[in-house]
């Protein structure tokens, strides 16, 4: 089958759906996502008061549900829901992740799976569902998977969580061969936050990695999220791409 | 199974290039090159007819290679329905 450039231009997405925008990083993307005009959809496993009071405030803008990302089902349904409160989906957000804080060899073989399932595959599941819907529709959209410095660098404690980031990068840019510039993918590797899942960073380490780092201040999600909106809205030719945003402490 | 003809599959790949401002043409030999109908407007189009019979169709890849004109696409299709 002949496959010529496709030239048209992805639009900015105008109905945007975040895994694990109940907290962090996730419901400061939702935040910022809201202030910009978007229109957002919104799980996470429990729905948190902060994202309850966001859906209050913008009830024609917001649909939020209590979904587990591992439940094809239940994120079926809500993205059918979705399309009948805010419109087609055509941005999505990756950002629903499970952290790690134990050395392999010490992690169970049930959570080894569990990580896997959360970070890696329920990602791909859901990639694929709702591409499935833009394709469809003949929408175009864009990507965001939302990975970690950790597929770059080694870190002790972050084994399989490395491993499903790493994934997650290698996919955003099949994908963004795949859909042959229909949709724009890319992925954001933030660098340790001071907070969350940087718990599975002892204090010494992340000494260190502040010393290491030229503006010497660990990642913030507010340093991230204009990343992660240039992304889904503005006229760029970037795709297939990794952005770094770490402060330069893994350069 | 609610299965569809050739001719209404006709009608759904009709609908996928219209909405590019792209016609199809009646010729069955015409080749998809000529009209630019990629392969992603293929996955759209099987898409299209999944969302009319309520059945999955999943492919591979190399089946794909082989289609060169609209009557392939046909054929594809509605060979794939009887899987």
């Amino acid at each position: 089958m002949s496959d010529p450039a496709d030239t048209q231009l992805v639009p900015p997405s105008s109905v945007v759906l975040v895994s694990g925008g109940s907290r962090g990083l996730g419901l400061a993307i939702v935040t910022d996502l809201l202030d910009a005009g978007v229109r957002v959809a919104a799980f996470a496993r429990t729905v948190t008061p902060e994202l309850e009071k966001l859906a209050a405030e913008r009830p024609d803008r917001v649909h939020v549900g209590s979904v587990d990302v591992t439940d094809l089902r239940a994120a079926q349904a809500f993205v059918r829901e979705v399309e009948q409160r805010l419109g087609p989906i055509d941005g999505i957000v990756n950002n629903a992740a499970v952290g790690q804080d134990s050395l392999h060899v010490h992690t169970a073989t049930d959570d080894i799976a569990r990580i896997i399932e959360t970070n890696l595959t329920a990602p791909l599941q859901l990639t694929r569902l709702v591409v499935r819907r833009m394709l469809g529709k003949g929408l175009r959209g864009r990507i965001v998977n939302i990975t970690s410095i950790c597929a770059q660098r080694g870190f002790p404690g972050l084994v399989a969580y490395s491993a499903t980031k790493g994934g997650m990068d290698a996919a955003t840019r099949s994908l963004a061969r795949e859909l042959g510039g229909r949709m724009l993918v890319n992925a954001v590797a933030p660098g340790f936050f001071a907070s969350e899942m940087s718990a599975v960073l002892g204090p010494t380490q992340l000494d260190q990695i502040v010393r290491r780092t030229p503006s010497g201040h660990l990642t913030d999600p507010l340093e991230v999220v204009p990343v992660v909106r240039m992304l889904l809205r503005e006229h760029t030719n970037i795709n297939g791409q990794v952005i770094v945003v770490d402060g330069a402490a893994s350069i | 199974m609610n299965e569809l003809s050739r001719a209404q599959i006709r009608d759904l790949m009709a609908q996928v290039l219209k909405n590019q401002d792209k016609e199809l043409p009646a010729d069955d030999a015409a080749q998809l090159r000529e009209i630019g109908f990629r392969s992603l407007d293929f996955s759209e189009l099987a898409l299209r007819v999944e969302d009319e019979t309520g059945e999955e169709l999943n492919f591979d890849a190399p089946g794909l290679r082989r289609i060169a004109t609209v009557g392939d696409v046909l054929d594809f299709l509605v060979e794939l329905q009887h899987q």
